[in-house]
Protein backbone atom coordinates (compact mmCIF):
# COMPACT_ATOMS: atom_id res chain seq x y z
CA UNK A 1 0.00 0.00 0.00
CA UNK A 2 2.87 2.39 -0.57
CA UNK A 3 1.65 5.84 -1.41
CA UNK A 4 -1.90 5.61 -0.15
CA UNK A 5 -1.17 5.88 3.56
CA UNK A 6 -0.67 8.96 5.68
CA UNK A 7 -2.64 12.12 5.95
CA UNK A 8 0.08 14.67 5.16
CA UNK A 9 -1.42 15.50 1.81
CA UNK A 10 -4.83 15.89 3.31
CA UNK A 11 -3.58 18.42 5.81
CA UNK A 12 -1.93 20.61 3.23
CA UNK A 13 -3.69 23.79 2.27
CA UNK A 14 -4.85 23.27 -1.28
CA UNK A 15 -5.32 26.11 -3.70
CA UNK A 16 -7.23 25.86 -6.98
CA UNK A 17 -5.21 24.42 -9.87
CA UNK A 18 -3.15 27.33 -11.26
CA UNK A 19 -4.31 28.39 -14.72
CA UNK A 20 -0.85 27.91 -16.23
CA UNK A 21 -1.01 24.25 -15.25
CA UNK A 22 -4.39 23.83 -16.94
CA UNK A 23 -2.76 25.44 -20.00
CA UNK A 24 0.04 22.87 -19.96
CA UNK A 25 -2.46 20.02 -19.70
CA UNK A 26 -4.75 21.28 -22.45
CA UNK A 27 -1.82 22.10 -24.75
CA UNK A 28 -0.55 18.56 -24.25
CA UNK A 29 -3.95 17.15 -25.12
CA UNK A 30 -3.76 18.83 -28.56
CA UNK A 31 -1.17 16.32 -29.71
CA UNK A 32 -0.94 13.44 -27.24
CA UNK A 33 -3.43 11.09 -28.92
CA UNK A 34 -2.79 8.99 -31.99
CA UNK A 35 -5.12 11.13 -34.12
CA UNK A 36 -3.62 14.33 -32.70
CA UNK A 37 -0.13 13.20 -33.59
CA UNK A 38 -1.19 12.22 -37.11
CA UNK A 39 -2.97 15.56 -37.65
CA UNK A 40 0.07 17.47 -36.43
CA UNK A 41 2.40 15.48 -38.68
CA UNK A 42 0.10 15.92 -41.70
CA UNK A 43 -0.14 19.64 -41.03
CA UNK A 44 3.65 20.01 -40.80
CA UNK A 45 4.12 17.95 -43.97
CA UNK A 46 1.52 19.98 -45.88
CA UNK A 47 3.06 23.28 -44.80
CA UNK A 48 6.52 22.13 -45.90
CA UNK A 49 5.27 20.54 -49.13
CA UNK A 50 3.09 23.56 -49.91
CA UNK A 51 5.87 26.08 -49.49
CA UNK A 52 8.45 23.95 -51.30
CA UNK A 53 6.03 22.89 -54.05
CA UNK A 54 5.00 26.44 -54.82
CA UNK A 55 8.69 27.20 -55.25
CA UNK A 56 8.74 25.07 -58.41
CA UNK A 57 6.00 26.99 -60.13
CA UNK A 58 6.47 30.54 -58.96
CA UNK A 59 9.20 33.11 -58.71
CA UNK A 60 11.39 33.07 -55.60
CA UNK A 61 9.36 35.65 -53.65
CA UNK A 62 9.55 35.18 -49.90
CA UNK A 63 6.12 36.56 -49.13
CA UNK A 64 4.31 34.56 -51.81
CA UNK A 65 5.97 31.34 -50.70
CA UNK A 66 5.35 31.94 -47.00
CA UNK A 67 1.65 32.66 -47.50
CA UNK A 68 1.22 29.44 -49.50
CA UNK A 69 1.13 27.67 -46.17
CA UNK A 70 -2.08 29.56 -45.37
CA UNK A 71 -4.19 26.94 -47.13
CA UNK A 72 -3.22 23.95 -44.96
CA UNK A 73 -3.06 26.08 -41.82
CA UNK A 74 -6.48 27.68 -42.28
CA UNK A 75 -8.03 24.34 -43.24
CA UNK A 76 -6.49 21.89 -40.79
CA UNK A 77 -5.71 23.94 -37.67
CA UNK A 78 -9.34 24.93 -37.09
CA UNK A 79 -10.27 21.25 -37.43
CA UNK A 80 -7.67 20.42 -34.79
CA UNK A 81 -9.16 23.19 -32.64
CA UNK A 82 -12.67 21.82 -33.14
CA UNK A 83 -11.52 18.34 -32.11
CA UNK A 84 -9.79 19.74 -29.01
CA UNK A 85 -13.15 21.00 -27.74
CA UNK A 86 -15.56 18.36 -29.06
CA UNK A 87 -13.28 15.40 -28.23
CA UNK A 88 -14.16 15.83 -24.56
CA UNK A 89 -17.77 15.00 -25.44
CA UNK A 90 -17.35 12.41 -28.19
CA UNK A 91 -14.96 10.37 -26.03
CA UNK A 92 -16.76 11.41 -22.82
CA UNK A 93 -13.47 12.48 -21.26
CA UNK A 94 -15.39 15.55 -20.02
CA UNK A 95 -16.24 13.25 -17.12
CA UNK A 96 -12.65 13.31 -15.84
CA UNK A 97 -11.76 16.75 -17.17
CA UNK A 98 -14.56 18.47 -15.26
CA UNK A 99 -14.05 16.34 -12.16
CA UNK A 100 -10.47 17.56 -12.14
CA UNK A 101 -11.50 21.19 -12.66
CA UNK A 102 -15.19 21.83 -11.96
CA UNK A 103 -14.87 25.46 -13.03
CA UNK A 104 -15.65 24.65 -16.64
CA UNK A 105 -14.96 28.13 -17.97
CA UNK A 106 -11.32 27.81 -16.89
CA UNK A 107 -11.03 24.55 -18.82
CA UNK A 108 -12.43 26.16 -21.97
CA UNK A 109 -10.06 29.11 -21.67
CA UNK A 110 -7.19 26.69 -21.17
CA UNK A 111 -8.19 24.97 -24.41
CA UNK A 112 -8.52 28.20 -26.41
CA UNK A 113 -5.14 29.73 -25.59
CA UNK A 114 -2.86 26.89 -26.80
CA UNK A 115 -4.91 26.38 -29.98
CA UNK A 116 -4.59 30.07 -30.87
CA UNK A 117 -0.89 30.00 -29.94
CA UNK A 118 -0.40 26.98 -32.22
CA UNK A 119 -1.89 28.94 -35.14
CA UNK A 120 0.51 31.78 -34.38
CA UNK A 121 3.47 29.41 -34.19
CA UNK A 122 2.51 27.60 -37.40
CA UNK A 123 2.26 30.91 -39.25
CA UNK A 124 5.67 32.11 -38.09
CA UNK A 125 7.15 28.69 -38.81
CA UNK A 126 5.95 28.73 -42.41
CA UNK A 127 7.48 32.19 -42.85
CA UNK A 128 10.76 30.75 -41.59
CA UNK A 129 10.52 27.69 -43.84
CA UNK A 130 9.96 30.00 -46.82
CA UNK A 131 13.40 31.61 -46.34
CA UNK A 132 15.57 28.64 -47.39
CA UNK A 133 13.02 27.65 -50.05
CA UNK A 134 13.23 31.16 -51.55
CA UNK A 135 17.02 30.98 -51.54
CA UNK A 136 17.02 27.51 -53.09
CA UNK A 137 14.55 28.39 -55.83
CA UNK A 138 16.53 31.52 -56.68
CA UNK A 139 19.77 29.54 -56.86
CA UNK A 140 18.35 26.66 -58.91
CA UNK A 141 16.56 28.86 -61.43
CA UNK A 142 19.23 31.49 -61.50
CA UNK A 143 16.89 34.39 -60.89
CA UNK A 144 17.23 36.93 -58.08
CA UNK A 145 15.19 36.26 -54.97
CA UNK A 146 12.70 38.84 -53.77
CA UNK A 147 13.17 39.05 -50.03
CA UNK A 148 10.65 41.77 -49.52
CA UNK A 149 8.18 40.89 -46.79
CA UNK A 150 5.64 43.46 -45.70
CA UNK A 151 5.58 43.12 -41.90
CA UNK A 152 1.99 44.36 -41.78
CA UNK A 153 0.94 41.74 -44.31
CA UNK A 154 2.70 39.04 -42.30
CA UNK A 155 0.96 40.26 -39.18
CA UNK A 156 -2.38 40.38 -40.97
CA UNK A 157 -1.89 36.92 -42.42
CA UNK A 158 -0.94 35.48 -39.04
CA UNK A 159 -3.95 37.22 -37.51
CA UNK A 160 -6.15 35.64 -40.18
CA UNK A 161 -4.93 32.17 -39.24
CA UNK A 162 -5.56 32.86 -35.56
CA UNK A 163 -9.07 34.14 -36.35
CA UNK A 164 -9.84 30.99 -38.36
CA UNK A 165 -8.74 28.83 -35.42
CA UNK A 166 -10.86 30.97 -33.12
CA UNK A 167 -13.83 30.34 -35.39
CA UNK A 168 -13.15 26.60 -35.15
CA UNK A 169 -13.00 26.81 -31.36
CA UNK A 170 -16.24 28.80 -31.27
CA UNK A 171 -18.11 26.38 -33.53
CA UNK A 172 -16.77 23.40 -31.59
CA UNK A 173 -17.88 24.91 -28.28
CA UNK A 174 -21.31 25.82 -29.58
CA UNK A 175 -22.08 22.54 -31.37
CA UNK A 176 -20.05 20.11 -29.18
CA UNK A 177 -20.09 17.77 -32.13
CA UNK A 178 -17.03 17.37 -34.35
CA UNK A 179 -18.66 16.42 -37.68
CA UNK A 180 -21.22 19.22 -37.46
CA UNK A 181 -18.64 21.86 -36.51
CA UNK A 182 -16.17 20.74 -39.20
CA UNK A 183 -18.84 20.77 -41.90
CA UNK A 184 -20.06 24.22 -40.90
CA UNK A 185 -16.47 25.49 -40.89
CA UNK A 186 -15.48 24.03 -44.26
CA UNK A 187 -18.72 24.74 -46.10
CA UNK A 188 -18.81 28.34 -44.89
CA UNK A 189 -16.73 29.94 -47.70
CA UNK A 190 -18.71 28.12 -50.40
CA UNK A 191 -21.98 29.09 -48.80
CA UNK A 192 -21.09 32.77 -48.78
CA UNK A 193 -19.95 32.77 -52.37
CA UNK A 194 -23.43 31.52 -53.26
CA UNK A 195 -25.17 33.99 -50.94
CA UNK A 196 -23.04 36.79 -52.39
CA UNK A 197 -24.58 36.20 -55.79
CA UNK A 198 -28.15 36.37 -54.56
CA UNK A 199 -28.78 39.99 -55.52
CA UNK A 200 -28.14 43.10 -53.45
CA UNK A 201 -29.34 41.66 -50.15
CA UNK A 202 -27.15 38.60 -50.54
CA UNK A 203 -24.18 40.73 -51.45
CA UNK A 204 -24.67 42.96 -48.42
CA UNK A 205 -25.06 39.97 -46.12
CA UNK A 206 -21.91 38.31 -47.46
CA UNK A 207 -20.07 41.60 -47.24
CA UNK A 208 -20.73 41.82 -43.51
CA UNK A 209 -20.90 38.21 -42.39
CA UNK A 210 -18.41 36.25 -44.50
CA UNK A 211 -15.41 36.01 -42.21
CA UNK A 212 -13.21 34.57 -44.97
CA UNK A 213 -13.82 37.61 -47.17
CA UNK A 214 -13.80 40.27 -44.48
CA UNK A 215 -10.36 39.17 -43.24
CA UNK A 216 -8.85 39.63 -46.72
CA UNK A 217 -7.93 43.31 -46.17
CA UNK A 218 -5.75 42.19 -43.24
CA UNK A 219 -3.38 40.57 -45.72
CA UNK A 220 -3.72 42.95 -48.66
CA UNK A 221 -3.30 45.95 -46.41
CA UNK A 222 -6.52 47.65 -47.55
CA UNK A 223 -7.88 47.87 -44.03
CA UNK A 224 -10.10 50.94 -44.10
CA UNK A 225 -12.55 51.98 -41.40
CA UNK A 226 -15.39 50.35 -43.33
CA UNK A 227 -13.46 47.13 -43.82
CA UNK A 228 -12.59 47.05 -40.12
CA UNK A 229 -16.27 47.43 -39.24
CA UNK A 230 -17.16 44.54 -41.56
CA UNK A 231 -14.45 42.36 -40.05
CA UNK A 232 -15.62 43.19 -36.53
CA UNK A 233 -19.21 42.26 -37.38
CA UNK A 234 -18.20 39.00 -39.06
CA UNK A 235 -15.87 38.09 -36.17
CA UNK A 236 -18.60 38.83 -33.64
CA UNK A 237 -21.01 36.66 -35.62
CA UNK A 238 -18.68 33.68 -36.08
CA UNK A 239 -16.42 33.90 -33.04
CA UNK A 240 -17.65 36.04 -30.14
CA UNK A 241 -21.32 35.07 -30.16
CA UNK A 242 -20.96 31.31 -30.71
CA UNK A 243 -18.09 31.14 -28.21
CA UNK A 244 -20.14 32.92 -25.54
CA UNK A 245 -23.26 30.86 -26.23
CA UNK A 246 -21.17 27.67 -26.30
CA UNK A 247 -19.50 28.55 -22.97
CA UNK A 248 -22.94 28.95 -21.39
CA UNK A 249 -24.00 25.63 -22.91
CA UNK A 250 -20.90 23.84 -21.57
CA UNK A 251 -21.33 25.40 -18.12
CA UNK A 252 -24.89 24.12 -17.89
CA UNK A 253 -24.52 20.80 -19.61
CA UNK A 254 -25.05 17.59 -17.72
CA UNK A 255 -21.93 15.47 -18.05
CA UNK A 256 -22.56 11.78 -18.31
CA UNK B 1 -17.46 13.03 4.65
CA UNK B 2 -20.10 12.49 1.99
CA UNK B 3 -23.64 13.58 2.54
CA UNK B 4 -26.72 13.29 0.38
CA UNK B 5 -29.50 15.43 1.76
CA UNK B 6 -32.92 14.79 0.19
CA UNK B 7 -31.55 14.74 -3.35
CA UNK B 8 -34.07 14.45 -6.17
CA UNK B 9 -33.41 14.55 -9.86
CA UNK B 10 -36.01 14.79 -12.59
CA UNK B 11 -34.58 14.08 -16.00
CA UNK B 12 -36.76 14.39 -19.10
CA UNK B 13 -39.87 14.00 -17.01
CA UNK B 14 -38.60 10.87 -15.26
CA UNK B 15 -37.74 10.89 -11.58
CA UNK B 16 -34.21 9.44 -11.67
CA UNK B 17 -33.65 10.15 -7.98
CA UNK B 18 -36.33 10.62 -5.38
CA UNK B 19 -35.48 12.11 -2.00
CA UNK B 20 -32.17 10.30 -1.54
CA UNK B 21 -30.46 10.82 1.83
CA UNK B 22 -27.47 9.03 3.29
CA UNK B 23 -24.02 9.78 4.66
CA UNK B 24 -20.57 8.21 4.49
CA UNK B 25 -18.17 8.67 7.39
CA UNK B 26 -14.38 8.46 7.51
CA UNK B 27 -12.66 5.10 7.78
CA UNK B 28 -15.60 3.22 6.36
CA UNK B 29 -16.82 1.61 3.17
CA UNK B 30 -20.38 2.30 2.10
CA UNK B 31 -21.84 0.03 -0.54
CA UNK B 32 -24.31 1.75 -2.84
CA UNK B 33 -26.28 -1.23 -4.01
CA UNK B 34 -29.01 -1.39 -6.59
CA UNK B 35 -30.00 -2.88 -9.93
CA UNK B 36 -28.79 -1.31 -13.16
CA UNK B 37 -30.67 1.88 -13.85
CA UNK B 38 -31.59 2.41 -10.19
CA UNK B 39 -29.96 5.86 -10.15
CA UNK B 40 -26.55 5.05 -8.63
CA UNK B 41 -24.51 6.72 -11.35
CA UNK B 42 -26.82 9.71 -11.44
CA UNK B 43 -26.36 10.17 -7.69
CA UNK B 44 -22.57 9.95 -7.97
CA UNK B 45 -22.49 12.46 -10.84
CA UNK B 46 -24.55 14.89 -8.82
CA UNK B 47 -22.15 14.40 -5.89
CA UNK B 48 -19.21 15.33 -8.16
CA UNK B 49 -20.88 18.38 -9.68
CA UNK B 50 -21.23 16.87 -13.15
CA UNK B 51 -25.00 16.93 -12.98
CA UNK B 52 -27.34 19.19 -11.01
CA UNK B 53 -29.86 18.00 -8.48
CA UNK B 54 -33.42 19.18 -9.11
CA UNK B 55 -33.76 19.59 -5.35
CA UNK B 56 -31.77 18.74 -2.25
CA UNK B 57 -28.01 18.89 -1.92
CA UNK B 58 -25.01 16.61 -2.04
CA UNK B 59 -21.81 17.60 -0.28
CA UNK B 60 -18.39 16.11 0.12
CA UNK B 61 -16.03 17.23 2.89
CA UNK B 62 -18.76 19.61 3.98
CA UNK B 63 -19.14 21.51 0.73
CA UNK B 64 -20.52 21.04 -2.76
CA UNK B 65 -17.77 19.39 -4.81
CA UNK B 66 -17.50 22.33 -7.22
CA UNK B 67 -16.73 24.71 -4.35
CA UNK B 68 -13.74 22.73 -3.09
CA UNK B 69 -10.32 24.05 -4.03
CA UNK B 70 -8.57 21.44 -6.15
CA UNK B 71 -11.25 18.85 -5.37
CA UNK B 72 -9.59 15.98 -7.25
CA UNK B 73 -6.69 16.05 -4.79
CA UNK B 74 -9.11 15.35 -1.94
CA UNK B 75 -11.75 13.26 -3.66
CA UNK B 76 -10.72 10.44 -6.01
CA UNK B 77 -13.33 9.29 -8.49
CA UNK B 78 -13.75 6.41 -10.87
CA UNK B 79 -16.99 7.05 -12.73
CA UNK B 80 -16.77 5.27 -16.05
CA UNK B 81 -13.71 3.32 -17.11
CA UNK B 82 -14.84 3.54 -20.73
CA UNK B 83 -14.88 7.33 -20.86
CA UNK B 84 -11.40 7.58 -22.37
CA UNK B 85 -9.87 8.78 -25.60
CA UNK B 86 -8.91 5.48 -27.27
CA UNK B 87 -5.81 6.99 -28.86
CA UNK B 88 -4.20 8.14 -25.60
CA UNK B 89 -1.86 5.85 -23.65
CA UNK B 90 -2.66 4.88 -20.08
CA UNK B 91 0.50 6.55 -18.87
CA UNK B 92 -0.43 9.77 -20.68
CA UNK B 93 -3.89 9.75 -19.02
CA UNK B 94 -2.21 9.58 -15.61
CA UNK B 95 0.47 12.12 -16.55
CA UNK B 96 -2.20 14.66 -17.55
CA UNK B 97 -4.01 14.28 -14.23
CA UNK B 98 -0.74 14.31 -12.25
CA UNK B 99 0.32 17.49 -14.07
CA UNK B 100 -2.97 19.21 -13.30
CA UNK B 101 -2.70 18.25 -9.62
CA UNK B 102 0.96 19.27 -9.44
CA UNK B 103 2.18 15.76 -8.63
CA UNK B 104 5.61 14.46 -9.68
CA UNK B 105 6.04 11.86 -12.42
CA UNK B 106 7.18 9.35 -9.80
CA UNK B 107 3.63 9.34 -8.44
CA UNK B 108 2.43 8.01 -11.81
CA UNK B 109 4.84 5.08 -11.44
CA UNK B 110 3.59 4.49 -7.89
CA UNK B 111 -0.08 4.22 -8.83
CA UNK B 112 0.71 2.08 -11.88
CA UNK B 113 2.49 -0.32 -9.51
CA UNK B 114 -0.34 -0.12 -7.03
CA UNK B 115 -3.01 -1.17 -9.53
CA UNK B 116 -0.80 -3.71 -11.26
CA UNK B 117 -0.39 -2.17 -14.71
CA UNK B 118 3.05 -2.90 -16.16
CA UNK B 119 5.25 -0.26 -17.76
CA UNK B 120 4.65 -1.85 -21.11
CA UNK B 121 0.87 -1.86 -20.70
CA UNK B 122 0.96 1.76 -19.61
CA UNK B 123 2.60 2.75 -22.89
CA UNK B 124 -0.18 1.21 -24.99
CA UNK B 125 -3.18 3.22 -26.09
CA UNK B 126 -6.33 2.75 -24.04
CA UNK B 127 -8.28 1.60 -27.13
CA UNK B 128 -6.43 -1.71 -26.87
CA UNK B 129 -7.13 -2.20 -23.14
CA UNK B 130 -9.49 -4.84 -21.78
CA UNK B 131 -12.26 -3.55 -19.51
CA UNK B 132 -10.31 -4.88 -16.52
CA UNK B 133 -7.25 -2.85 -17.54
CA UNK B 134 -9.38 0.25 -18.02
CA UNK B 135 -10.81 -0.24 -14.52
CA UNK B 136 -7.29 -0.49 -13.10
CA UNK B 137 -6.34 2.67 -14.98
CA UNK B 138 -9.39 4.44 -13.58
CA UNK B 139 -8.49 3.31 -10.05
CA UNK B 140 -4.90 4.49 -10.57
CA UNK B 141 -6.21 7.89 -11.61
CA UNK B 142 -8.57 8.08 -8.62
CA UNK B 143 -5.70 7.28 -6.24
CA UNK B 144 -3.17 9.71 -7.77
CA UNK B 145 -3.72 12.59 -5.36
CA UNK B 146 -3.92 10.35 -2.25
CA UNK B 147 -7.51 11.54 -1.68
CA UNK B 148 -9.38 11.37 1.63
CA UNK B 149 -12.59 10.34 -0.10
CA UNK B 150 -13.06 7.77 -2.86
CA UNK B 151 -16.09 7.50 -5.11
CA UNK B 152 -16.04 4.34 -7.20
CA UNK B 153 -18.83 3.51 -9.65
CA UNK B 154 -18.95 -0.23 -10.37
CA UNK B 155 -15.17 -0.64 -10.02
CA UNK B 156 -15.30 -4.44 -10.15
CA UNK B 157 -16.86 -4.53 -13.64
CA UNK B 158 -14.64 -6.43 -16.00
CA UNK B 159 -12.14 -7.54 -13.36
CA UNK B 160 -11.24 -11.21 -13.23
CA UNK B 161 -11.65 -13.13 -9.92
CA UNK B 162 -8.06 -12.33 -8.88
CA UNK B 163 -8.69 -8.70 -9.73
CA UNK B 164 -11.86 -8.62 -7.67
CA UNK B 165 -10.07 -10.10 -4.67
CA UNK B 166 -7.27 -7.57 -5.09
CA UNK B 167 -9.80 -4.72 -5.33
CA UNK B 168 -11.47 -5.88 -2.13
CA UNK B 169 -8.13 -5.76 -0.32
CA UNK B 170 -7.35 -2.33 -1.73
CA UNK B 171 -10.71 -0.92 -0.62
CA UNK B 172 -10.32 -2.38 2.89
CA UNK B 173 -6.84 -0.86 3.16
CA UNK B 174 -8.11 2.52 2.01
CA UNK B 175 -10.82 2.52 4.67
CA UNK B 176 -8.39 1.23 7.31
CA UNK B 177 -6.18 4.26 6.67
CA UNK B 178 -9.09 6.53 7.51
CA UNK B 179 -10.54 7.21 4.09
CA UNK B 180 -14.21 7.29 3.23
CA UNK B 181 -15.11 4.99 0.37
CA UNK B 182 -18.41 5.07 -1.50
CA UNK B 183 -18.66 2.07 -3.77
CA UNK B 184 -21.54 1.41 -6.13
CA UNK B 185 -22.44 -1.98 -7.47
CA UNK B 186 -25.38 -3.97 -8.77
CA UNK B 187 -23.90 -7.16 -7.28
CA UNK B 188 -24.86 -7.92 -3.72
CA UNK B 189 -22.03 -10.37 -3.19
CA UNK B 190 -19.41 -7.81 -4.13
CA UNK B 191 -20.78 -5.17 -1.76
CA UNK B 192 -21.53 -7.51 1.10
CA UNK B 193 -17.91 -8.68 1.34
CA UNK B 194 -16.37 -5.26 1.75
CA UNK B 195 -18.95 -2.72 2.90
CA UNK B 196 -19.48 -1.66 6.52
CA UNK B 197 -22.67 0.03 5.58
CA UNK B 198 -25.07 -0.70 2.73
CA UNK B 199 -27.47 1.71 1.03
CA UNK B 200 -29.97 -0.13 -1.16
CA UNK B 201 -31.46 1.89 -3.97
CA UNK B 202 -34.13 1.01 -6.50
CA UNK B 203 -35.97 3.21 -9.00
CA UNK B 204 -34.29 6.29 -7.60
CA UNK B 205 -35.35 5.73 -3.99
CA UNK B 206 -33.35 4.58 -1.00
CA UNK B 207 -35.12 1.34 -0.07
CA UNK B 208 -33.12 0.44 3.02
CA UNK B 209 -29.84 1.23 4.69
CA UNK B 210 -27.79 -0.18 7.53
CA UNK B 211 -25.09 -2.73 8.18
CA UNK B 212 -25.21 -6.03 6.34
CA UNK B 213 -26.28 -7.69 9.61
CA UNK B 214 -29.12 -5.24 10.18
CA UNK B 215 -30.42 -5.51 6.62
CA UNK B 216 -30.25 -9.30 6.61
CA UNK B 217 -31.71 -9.83 10.08
CA UNK B 218 -35.15 -11.06 9.05
CA UNK B 219 -34.78 -12.89 5.77
CA UNK B 220 -31.11 -12.88 4.99
CA UNK B 221 -29.45 -10.11 2.99
CA UNK B 222 -30.05 -11.60 -0.43
CA UNK B 223 -33.78 -12.14 0.11
CA UNK B 224 -34.08 -8.58 1.38
CA UNK B 225 -32.25 -7.22 -1.65
CA UNK B 226 -34.26 -9.26 -4.14
CA UNK B 227 -37.55 -8.42 -2.51
CA UNK B 228 -36.85 -4.74 -2.15
CA UNK B 229 -35.63 -4.33 -5.70
CA UNK B 230 -38.01 -6.77 -7.41
CA UNK B 231 -40.40 -4.06 -8.43
CA UNK B 232 -37.61 -1.73 -9.41
CA UNK B 233 -35.30 -3.78 -11.59
CA UNK B 234 -36.80 -2.48 -14.79
CA UNK B 235 -36.72 1.10 -13.54
CA UNK B 236 -35.49 4.16 -15.36
CA UNK B 237 -32.39 3.25 -17.33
Amino acid sequence: MSGTGGTSRAERVLAPIPFRRLLVVEARKLADTRSGKIMTAVLAALVLAGVAGRGFVTDPKLQTLAFTAGMPIATLMPVLAILAVTGEWSHRTALTTFTLEPRRGRVLAAKYVPAAAAALAASLLSALVAVPVTAAVAAVRGIPAVWEMNPLALLGWTGTNVLMVAMGLALGTLLLNAPAAIVVYLVNPMLWSVVGRLGDTGETLAGWLDLNATVAPLVTGDMTGGAAARLAVAAAFWIVVPMAAGAVRVARKEVG
Amino acid sequence: MIEFNRVSKVYKGVKALDDVSFAVGPGSVTGFLGPNGAGKSTALRILLGLSRATSGSATVLGRPYGELDRPAARVGALLDADARHPGRTGREVLTLTATALGLPGTRVEEVLDLVGLTGRESRRTVGGYSLGMRQRLGLAEALLGEPEVLVLDEPANGLDPQGIRWLRGLIRDLAASGRAVLLSSHLLHEVEQVADHIVMIGRGRVLAQGTAAELGRDRGLEETFIELTAHADRGAA
